[in-house]
């Protein structure tokens, strides 16, 4: 089920008239929820919902046995397991047809001729998502962070709740499991702005991802056999860093909202990335619980930056492609992660190099301008189905087009420049504050008028119902 | 800092997670400022506002925008509550039940709007399954169900020659049957009910003006190279349960919007199709055709009129004679030519491509009732209504022209 539905209207209702409903008991409400949650899974593909029943108990179960394990190796073990289980049922629904393309390809290079039968695998929605969370639990478990979940309830809940489950924000076991340990409910004040939020996010995805921004994209990547020219090039990867951030950061809002209306806080994932000044900013501000987990349990693991520079830069390097790899089973995902590894490296570099400079506020701008548009490179390929698509459009980007086309018209594109410009804006001007903050300082009637406005448009655009870009991941 | 609750509350809320009035950006920590250890409860800082009147004054506001905007879409757009859209759903929903289904349609849009599903039903008895698609070949359609072990039943392919012989794809169509399979979730399916339930009483809800497709509307070819929206077509037809369709009543009056449709058929001009393309679309065509057959179901062609503003383009990119007759006699197979039904000359044919809704019944009489005699599927029932005729449709003054 996905947030910008009709379907989803209707489940939110019903969930929520439950969730207050004066004659449950908390335990029973907490039932409900999880009831609830497997449902908004199951509505996309209900057999996927045994992955889910399996990652939660091997998880518990391994949690459960590692701190009654009296040696250091049967922990290990038990962490082990649960590493394989996740990431094995991850690799088979996701690396699976990749992996075997690949063999296929060596074995070619190797004059090895193998024709294996088709790879039709359906790849569970979130599965990405929730193999990360319920991770966590047990690598937390492991490492001594937390202790285990004090009842299946909560700890199965904290898997499966709904705001969350398919594509974040990745959460933690410590962040969600207290919140169901006492009875909660929203305020009439926070849930009205928990609705706010929901309706921000939708504006966000509806109206400027999959509205005005997502056709201008396609206009350019989905040309085949179409060359675009230095502006269309531009262009179109400007409008996808827009999509893509209105797309994602749209889920986690409405996410946010979604949860807060049930009296449930959920971590910030966002925080406007566009103004990052640098590549280190950008990773603390764009999608932060995946860059968190992946520097807790995977750039520290690897050593960090604790043992030398050489060690570091390779940690770094491991961590990004991996990361990059986590988006999809292509390498052109491998790249965006790589080039994004090699721009953190350099920085650092340059960090230590240059190590008492201190910016004025031109340079400040400057430096994220130049962070905006060295993103907006590894776009591409973030973008581009194939390694040849995103030649045709990095070509086309540094002007080397021979007969270049032009693909997006006139109206189309001042729209999406428009918008992209008030998103880059918005996040330079935003980039030392918070949303909370700022609407607390705005007028009510302001606020009133524009969340009128963000409704009335979401409504009037209607939204044919598709899914978040990150659903896939 | 501005809070509308007690110090202690406003800790106690700090630990649930939830804190009233917006806290300093600098204490608005994430992940990002803790590595390496368990990550506590995030908080959630409410900004102090009014929220509750803030809310409801957006619902009033909200509610007078839309009702405001639903009578300018029932006035100035001439949008009709009833007319519930069409969809890649909706598409899969009728190609699931066209599995077991006496008579399906597959073909482009002209047969799907020149049908009376109704008519069809009360002539035969048997309601056929709409299987068309906007802008699709009715060749991978065809190609589709000849690739369905479990269809025995009639397939009439609909089609405008241009597509069909054409060495284009699968055309508009080609994510919404690429994706059937897929296209059947239970929320899909729940979204799809909801999504027509609402809309026999909401007439603003088109995909046809949406905001995002209005807008653009605006540029008229700002520049050059590259087409406009405004060189695409726009809204034409009505849906109706069972993928009805049916030519909207803005369209068949003389005006902007009837004028814009006929401008963005663009005369269906195209380079004419080589002999040797047509031969492999007849080669294919007939494999799909016995590969039915062999299975028990059958296949019979039909060819929808067209205006002679199209009609003389069209001939000249692939002549009867090249096309629709050699498909006939090579495959071979039987068809129903608009040009060969009496009743179904001179018909309303509003922006040139597709039939006038009292036209589109007016033609289905006339193809149902050669229907029945090329294939003994179907029956004219005993109690069918009499035949229809030109008269039936075209307005007395055109008529007498």
């Amino acid at each position: 089920m996905i947030f910008n539905s009709l379907t989803f209207l209707v489940f939110f209702g019903l969930v929520m008239a439950l969730h207050y409903a004066p004659f449950f008991s908390w335990h029973q409400k907490k039932i409900n929820l999880m009831i609830a949650s497997y449902l908004f899974y199951a509505a996309w593909n209900p057999p996927f919902v045994i992955l889910l029943w399996i990652s939660t108990v091997v998880d518990w179960w391994a949690a459960q046995w590692m701190v009654r394990a009296k040696t250091e190796r049967t922990r290990k073990l038990w962490m082990l397991t649960s590493v394989v289980v996740n990431l094995g049922m991850l690799g088979y629904f996701k690396y699976g047809g990749f992996l075997l393309s690949n063999f296929v390809t060596i074995a070619g290079a190797l004059g090895v001729v193998y024709h294996p039968p088709g790879w039709d695998i359906v790849l569970p929605v979130g599965i990405s998502f929730y193999t990360f969370a319920t991770l966590s639990y047990t690598l937390d478990v492991y490492l001594r962070r937390s202790k285990p979940a004090g009842s299946f309830l909560n700890y199965a809940l904290f898997v499966t709740f709904f705001p969350h489950l398919v594509a974040g924000p990745i959460m933690r076991p410590t962040e969600l499991v207290p919140q169901f340990d006492e009875p909660r409910q929203a305020k009439p004040n926070q849930i009205f702005f928990g609705l706010a939020l929901l309706t921000l996010g939708l504006f966000q995805k509806v109206v400027l991802a999959d509205g005005f921004l997502a056709p201008v994209v396609e206009a350019v990547y989905d040309a085949h056999g179409q060359l675009p020219g230095m502006l269309d090039s531009w262009v179109a990867t400007l409008a996808f860093a827009g999509q893509i951030f209105c797309d994602f950061a749209g889920y986690s809002t409405s996410a946010i909202g979604v949860a807060l209306c049930l009296g449930f806080a959920m971590p910030d994932n966002f925080r406007f990335p566009y103004g990052a000044v640098g590549f280190s900013d950008f990773w603390r501000r764009w999608h932060i619980t995946l860059s968190s987990w992946l520097r807790d349990y995977l750039y520290i693991p690897l050593g960090g930056n604790r043992h030398g520079r050489a060690r570091t830069y390779a940690a770094l390097m491991g961590t990004m492609l991996l990361g990059g790899l986590w988006h999809g089973a292509n390498w052109t995902f491998v790249v965006w992660g790589g080039l994004h590894g090699l721009y953190l490296s350099v920085e650092r570099w340059l960090k230590a190099r240059f190590n008492g400079f201190t910016p004025g506020r031109i340079a400040i701008l400057g430096l994220a301008v130049l962070t905006f548009l060295l993103v907006n490179v590894t776009w591409v390929f973030f973008r581009a189905k194939t390694f040849a698509g995103a030649g045709v459009v990095l070509k086309g980007m540094a002007g080397m087009q021979v007969k270049p086309e032009a693909l997006i018209p006139f109206g189309p594109m001042i729209i999406a420049m428009i918008i992209v410009s008030a998103i880059f804006g918005t996040h330079l001007t935003m980039r030392n504050t918070t949303l909370e903050a700022v609407i607390e300082r705005t007028p009510a009637v302001a606020l009133a008028g524009i969340w009128t406005l963000l409704l009335f448009a979401v409504i009037i655009e209607q939204g044919q119902g598709s899914a978040f870009i990150y659903f896939a991941f | 800092m501005p809070s509308s609750i007690s110090h202690s509350d406003a800790h106690r809320a700090e630990v649930r997670g939830l804190r009233e009035g917006a806290l300093p950006p600098g204490l608005r920590q994430t992940a990002s400022n803790r590595p390496g250890q368990a990550q506590p409860v995030p908080t959630r800082d409410i900004p102090a506002q009014p929220w509750v009147k803030i809310g409801i004054s957006v619902l009033c506001a909200v509610t007078l925008l839309t009702s405001a905007w639903e009578w300018n879409a029932r006035t100035n757009l001439g949008l009709h509550a009833g007319d519930i859209d069409d969809s890649a759903q909706a598409w899969a929903e009728a190609r699931r039940a066209a599995d077991s289904a006496p008579v399906a349609i597959v073909g482009d849009s002209r047969i799907l709007f020149d049908t009376d599903q109704a008519r069809f039903q009360a002539m035969t008895g048997v309601r056929p399954v709409q299987v068309s698609f906007v802008g699709t070949n009715s060749r991978t359609l065809l190609e589709h169900f000849a690739n369905d072990p479990k269809f025995h039943g009639l397939l009439i392919v609909g089609m405008a020659d241009l597509i069909y012989f054409g060495p284009r794809g699968i055309g508009v169509g080609a994510p919404a049957v690429h994706n059937y399979v897929k296209n059947g979730k239970p929320s899909q399916l729940t979204g799809l009910w909801i999504d027509r339930w609402l809309q026999n009483y909401v007439a603003f809800m088109d995909s046809d003006y949406r905001l995002s497709k209005m807008v653009p509307k605006l540029d008229h070819g700002w520049r050059k190279g590259v087409d406009s929206p405004y060189e695409d077509v726009w809204k034409i037809s009505e849906t109706f349960p069972g993928r009805q369709y049916f030519m909207w009543d803005q369209i068949e009056a003389p005006g902007y919007l009837q004028a814009h449709a006929r401008h963005a058929w663009n005369g269906f001009k195209a380079p004419p199709i080589p002999r040797s393309i047509a031969d492999k679309v007849i080669v294919r065509s007939a494999e799909a055709v016995r590969r039915i057959r062999a299975r028990g179901g059958d296949v019979i062609f039909v060819r929808p009129p067209s205006a002679p503003q199209l009609r003389v383009n069209e001939d000249r990119e692939i002549p009867r004679a090249l096309g629709w007759d050699r498909l006939l006699a090579a495959i071979p197979a039987k068809g129903i030519h608009a040009d060969d039904l009496p009743q179904a000359q001179n018909l309303v044919i509003p922006e040139w491509s597709h039939l006038s809704r009292k036209c589109a019944t007016v033609f289905t009489d006339a193809y149902v009732r050669r229907l029945v005699q090329l294939t003994n599927r179907l029956k004219l029932r005993a109690d069918a209504p009499p035949p229809l005729s030109r008269a039936d449709c075209v307005p007395q003054r055109i008529a007498s022209l």
